[in-house]
């Protein structure tokens, strides 16, 4: 049994990697300066010493270094992640509500920019150096070239500010509408530009990739012979070439797809998506440790998820891959 | 002197009608209608909604919806009743009697009485509210019969009688808490108070939810319906959800202080600076007095001088601020402005560093020093900019130190800080929101917000002690403008601003602001005109 | 002069060469040019484009034109002194695990790819947060997010070119393997690595600007992600605060992705027109 033999090796490799990213983070972390008791204690506007003992003692800040090590390790092993020191709430709570906001950002954008980035590649690479193919790499390298926030602002600038076509910020009306049609309409309205923006960025990535990619392929022996046998122009690019140059695509998908948690931060940011990117950012500065760990793991287990994901899909797409392992 | 406050059934009417004339032509004219959906931004979304447990802004606003206290403060800090419909205190200051309010129900049925007051301030409060902690361990608290509270002190305390609004003295239920534990109560999550808006929903990452107390003491109130505090995570987000009317209220630091005149340029829109009257927010530069130069008065001095408070009250807090004179903020009754005070002039704050024999040298720089900006976002850096820029003219050079919540807190609670920003809300009363940040007493490594900078003055201590023992009103006035005098002169910190936090709310929704709770307050009178 | 002639003829290249030189002579004679401290107040707060100045004013009536010309130097240092030590980081790492192979390759490989698996924005958001925003920490964080993909691609490298017969002969010839490592097969694999190099400059100046417009760059020092970072709560207001150090980003990422693009047509010939992608 080679499959079995496969998905095992991958569960203990991801195991280790979880294990090891946890440790990491949990030192680096409290490596910072800064006391999260303290913090506490300014978000409520009151400081005394029993306070601060009392928030020690309920979040184990007391205990030395190696038992909250411990304990923490044992508890994500159990899939308690703890509590939010800020708000007492269970971490896992506070990322699984986050969790579908930003994989509705992030996914439209991978979806869209996955769909459009390689077809037009595509395109470009069977007319080489035509007008078409200049314009769009030009036009690729620029929004690969461009802070990805500040493409948020402009959007917002022109399509929110000026036209008032689209909604700048948030997910959902403030005013929540009735209806499912009617909301759910409401969140494609919001959806639309913080998934462009992030999507510009990734259809600029897969058009180049995608191109370079076909071109290479376009030189390999097999393709020369299949276009010798006298096929059609197009089946030689779908049949042979782009089979082959999906490779690199799908290698970069996965790992892409790994990091759409930690990727969506800043367009969170800008758009004020209430995605999991923000509640890192906003956990980081009130040193909500625990919270911070759990979005920590959580992105981490979807990196290593989609790189196992990638490689079956690999060996589906590349036989050779599968004879190898 | 004995004080007595009663008011009857006639005296509330009247307070009613006095409050309407207040609240504006437009409310006095109109009647007052029933009904409505009050929705009001709220950001961030709170750690908890009970007044005592949690003591952040954003719990504030809903909680005091939904719990009340003995008194409120009108804007001039005056008591004013609540639950408690009259108060005695005793010539000699040591006893205060309090008669309340018969006919008030919990939200769950049960009746309010003298058990839950002395629960809230014996067990309650000693328990969970680090702020008014100290101030109830000075008091023992008796109910004689189940309308009747009796706190009695060993020495005259002034700022007790500022200490009973709904957040330095919460009323909570005697018979939800007694016996459990506070903090795990179930009850914290879905909070039973007396106010006249009710608890009803908490979707986290959106909205809470409060609806009408049909049974309010106060008969035909609240005219609201419900509330609905929205967590909007964006400042621009929350100016948009305004301008589209889609909110109807939005407080404190919601709006960026660049986009409030905008907003209150708006026809549908209104904007007021009153209603933080108890909180009474100072803004300040503050300079370790353990470190050179800044144990030298005259380079303290110099500092004054060499900033424009004018720019930075226009330019940076865009007219949402004014230029304080000392420790103790203008809205309170103890302030005085007869002190010394520190005009813009640079070439004067030169010549006292000269005088110190810090000259410049070659480079034009005579002396280096590090600045700890309040880690809260855009505004403050920018004053953290400004101060560089200021203080550079004059030849002293800032390096502007950045830091999270957490690294800024931990520096400045342990010392380890040549200047920083700060704000802090000097509350009702001097002795519970100033004499922190100045007494050597209160100098105590490791905790925020005590006598960080290490100033240490006897005669300070000495004023501030007596002033806070003593029971007439009035010289407790003039021990407070003695303190001003000596502390402005010592420039003990440098105040930069007092913050003058906007509310901004729809035209329509009239009677917000009406104390010096401001949008703190219960919202029992709020209503929308037609 | 292959090279050079190779390098010319793609127009994109010199294009950006060019643009890559006025931005680098900017940044050297910035105190020349704008001869102000960018971070004082030169005027009237939120003055718009033209008139006295010519890209307007900020907040505190700073002339955003010094900001721009300032800022060039934070940004281009920054990009390249973290590009230097992610490189010297990922090509010790990767000539180790390349040229020794066994039980150090395998060591080495598992390290470089753990740290692919931390999501690096993220990581890189934590790194300065811990060391406190200012240039050392940004350059360490991008250094250490970035490493990675120079390891592994030095890796490949020196695999490859371990079993060549040169390299062999030196190894039996009792040369000392540092100095194999250093005057052998490192010459060998620079070109893939100077092309590499080249463009994560790019990524570091993004990466850089996207601390800063986080609120976690130097506050000491004007930097272009700053500008955009401080100016984004009033972009309704004074477009002109965002747009200008916007545009300046783009243009010189722009400038150094055509570079290393020209650089790589021009050193790898057999590889022409294939684009290095960092994640």
């Amino acid at each position: 049994m080679p499959q079995l033999g496969f998905v095992l090796q991958w569960v203990v490799k991801a195991l280790a990697v979880v294990l090891a990213i946890t440790i990491l983070n949990f030192f680096l972390i409290r490596l910072a300066p800064g006391d999260p008791a303290v913090v506490m204690a300014g978000e409520a506007g009151a400081a005394d010493q029993q306070f601060l003992d009392q928030v020690r003692r309920d979040f184990g800040l007391d205990q030395p270094l190696a038992v909250q090590l411990a304990t923490y390790v044992k508890n994500v092993l159990t899939l308690d992640l703890g509590q939010s020191f800020r708000t007492g709430r269970p971490v896992a709570d506070m990322i699984f509500e986050r969790l579908p906001a930003t994989l509705l950002l992030t996914g439209t954008a991978y979806v869209f920019a996955l769909i459009v980035g390689p077809l037009l590649g595509a395109i470009a690479a069977m007319r080489p150096r035509s007008v078409f193919d200049s314009l769009l790499m030009v036009v690729a390298l620029v929004f690969y070239a461009t802070p990805i926030f500040w493409v948020g602002l402009l959007l917002i600038l022109v399509f929110s500010v000026q036209l008032g076509w689209l909604p700048p910020f948030g997910m959902q009306s403030m005013i929540p509408v009735k209806g499912a049609l009617a909301s759910t309409l409401d969140v494609i309205r919001h959806l639309i530009l913080p998934a462009v923006t992030l999507g510009l960025f990734y259809i600029a990535v897969y058009v180049r990739l995608t191109r370079a990619s076909m071109l290479e392929t376009a030189t390999l022996d097999y393709v020369k012979t299949a276009r010798a046998k006298g096929l059609p122009e197009w089946r030689v690019a779908t049949a042979h070439i782009l089979r082959t140059a999906l490779i690199p695509i799908i290698t970069f998908a996965g790992l892409q797809a790994g990091h759409l948690v930690g990727g969506a931060i800043v367009v969170e940011t800008v758009f004020a998506w209430p995605g999991i990117g923000r509640l890192a950012f906003d956990a980081l500065f009130q040193r909500d440790y625990n919270l911070l760990l759990g979005v920590f793991l959580i992105s981490a287990l979807m990196v290593v998820f989609f790189n196992m994901v990638t490689d079956i899909v690999l060996r589906i797409a590349d036989p050779r891959i599968a004879g190898r392992a | 002197m004995r004080r007595r406050t009663t008011m009857g059934l006639m005296g509330r009417l009247a307070a009613v009608v006095f409050a309407l004339v207040l609240a504006g032509a437009g409310a006095a004219r109109a009647e007052p209608q029933q009904g409505g959906t009050l929705n009001s931004t709220l950001w961030p979304e709170p750690p908890g909604i009970v007044i005592g447990i949690h003591l952040n802004a954003p719990t504030l606003l809903p909680s005091s919806k939904i719990f009340e206290g003995l008194l409120t403060y009108d804007f001039a800090l005056s008591p004013q009743p609540m639950l408690a419909e009259s108060w005695e205190v005793s010539e000699d200051g040591l006893t205060y009697t309090f008669k309340l309010r018969q006919g008030v129900k919990w939200h769950d049925g049960e009746d309010f009485n003298a058990e839950d007051v002395v629960y809230s301030l014996t067990k309650f409060i000693p328990e969970v509210h680090p702020r008014s902690r100290p101030t109830f361990a000075r008091t023992k608290v008796t109910a004689p019969d189940d309308h009747t509270v009796v706190l009695t002190l060993e020495e005259p305390y002034g700022p007790l009688i500022r200490s009973f609004d709904v957040i330095g003295a919460p009323i909570v239920p005697e018979h939800v808490y007694n016996g459990s534990d506070i903090r795990e109560n179930p009850a914290n999550r879905a909070p039973i108070g007396t106010g006249p808006f009710k608890f009803s929903e908490w979707a986290s990452g959106e909205y809470i939810h409060l609806v009408r107390n049909d049974a309010y003491w106060l008969d035909g109130r609240p005219y609201l319906d419900e509330i609905y505090y929205r967590f909007i995570p964006d400042s621009a987000s929350r100016a948009l959800a305004l301008e589209t009317d889609q909110v109807h209220l939005a407080t404190q630091n919601d709006i960026e202080l660049v986009d409030v005149a905008r907003l209150a340029a708006m026809p549908h829109l209104e904007m007021t600076t009153k209603g933080w009257e108890w909180g009474a927010p100072i803004s300040w530069l503050e300079m370790n007095l353990r470190r050179e130069p800044f144990n030298d008065v005259r380079f303290r001095k110099a500092v004054m001088h060499a900033l424009n408070r004018e720019f930075i009250r226009d330019s940076i807090f865009f007219g949402l601020a004014a230029i304080p004179t000392g420790p103790i903020h203008s809205s309170s009754p103890f302030y005085t402005d007869d002190v010394p005070t520190y005009e813009y002039d640079p070439e004067k704050a030169k010549a006292l560093l000269d005088e110190m024999g810090l000259e410049a040298g070659a480079d034009g720089v005579r002396a280096k020093i590090g600045l700890l900006g309040l880690p809260y976002g855009e505004l403050w850096d920018r004053l953290s900019q400004y101060i560089r820029q200021a203080l550079g003219e004059v030849g002293v050079e800032v390096t502007i130190e950045t830091s999270d919540v957490a690294g800024w807190g931990s520096r400045i609670s342990n010392w380890d800080v040549d200047m920083s920003t700060t704000y802090l809300t000097t509350l009702s009363d001097p002795a519970l929101g100033v004499a922190r940040s100045y007494i050597t007493e209160n100098q105590r490594k490791g905790v925020l917000f005590t006598n960080t900078s290490g100033y240490s003055n006897p005669e300070v201590d000495r004023l501030f002690a007596e002033a806070a023992s003593e029971p007439n009103e009035d010289k407790r006035r003039e021990l407070y403008h003695q303190v001003q005098k000596i502390v402005a002169d010592e420039v003990a910190l440098a105040w930069l601003v007092e913050l003058q936090w906007p509310t901004i709310h729809s035209a329509k929704l009239k009677n917000v602001v009406r104390n010096g709770l401001g949008p703190n307050d219960n919202f029992a009178e709020a209503y929308f005109e037609e | 002069m292959e090279f050079l002639k190779r390098f010319a003829e793609n127009r994109g290249a010199v294009a950006g060469a060019i643009a890559l030189a006025l931005i680098v002579v900017m940044a050297i004679t910035a105190p020349l040019i704008v001869p102000i401290d960018p971070m004082s107040t030169r005027g009237r707060p939120l003055l718009p484009p033209g008139g006295e100045f010519a890209f307007g004013t900020d907040m505190l009536g700073r002339d955003v034109l010094a900001g721009i010309v300032h800022g060039a130097r934070i940004s281009l240092m920054i990009g390249l002194i973290s590009t230097v030590i992610a490189a010297a980081i990922g090509v010790s790492v990767g000539a180790v695990a390349g040229f020794f192979g066994g039980w150090i390759d395998d060591l080495l490989v598992r390290i470089t790819e753990f740290f692919q698996t931390i999501p690096s924005f993220i990581f890189a958001i934590l790194l300065v947060a811990i060391m406190t925003p200012g240039l050392t920490s940004i350059v360490t964080a991008i250094a250490v997010v970035t490493w990675p993909p120079i390891a592994r691609l030095a890796r490949s490298e020196f695999l490859g070119l371990r079993r060549r017969e040169f390299v062999e002969a030196a190894v039996l010839s009792g040369v000392s393997r540092f100095r194999i490592i250093v005057s052998e097969v490192l010459p060998n694999a620079v070109s893939p690595l100077i092309v590499m190099g080249s463009l994560m400059i790019a990524t570091a100046i993004l990466t850089e600007s996207a601390l800063s417009f986080l609120g976690l760059g130097d506050p000491n020092r004007i930097s272009w992600g700053y500008m955009i970072g401080a100016a984004r709560t009033v972009f309704r207001q004074a477009w002109w605060l965002s747009v200008f150090p916007g545009l300046a980003i783009a243009i010189t990422v722009l400038a150094i992705n055509l570079v290393g693009e020209g650089l790589n047509d021009a050193l790898n010939p057999h590889l022409k027109g294939r684009v290095r992608i960092q994640t």
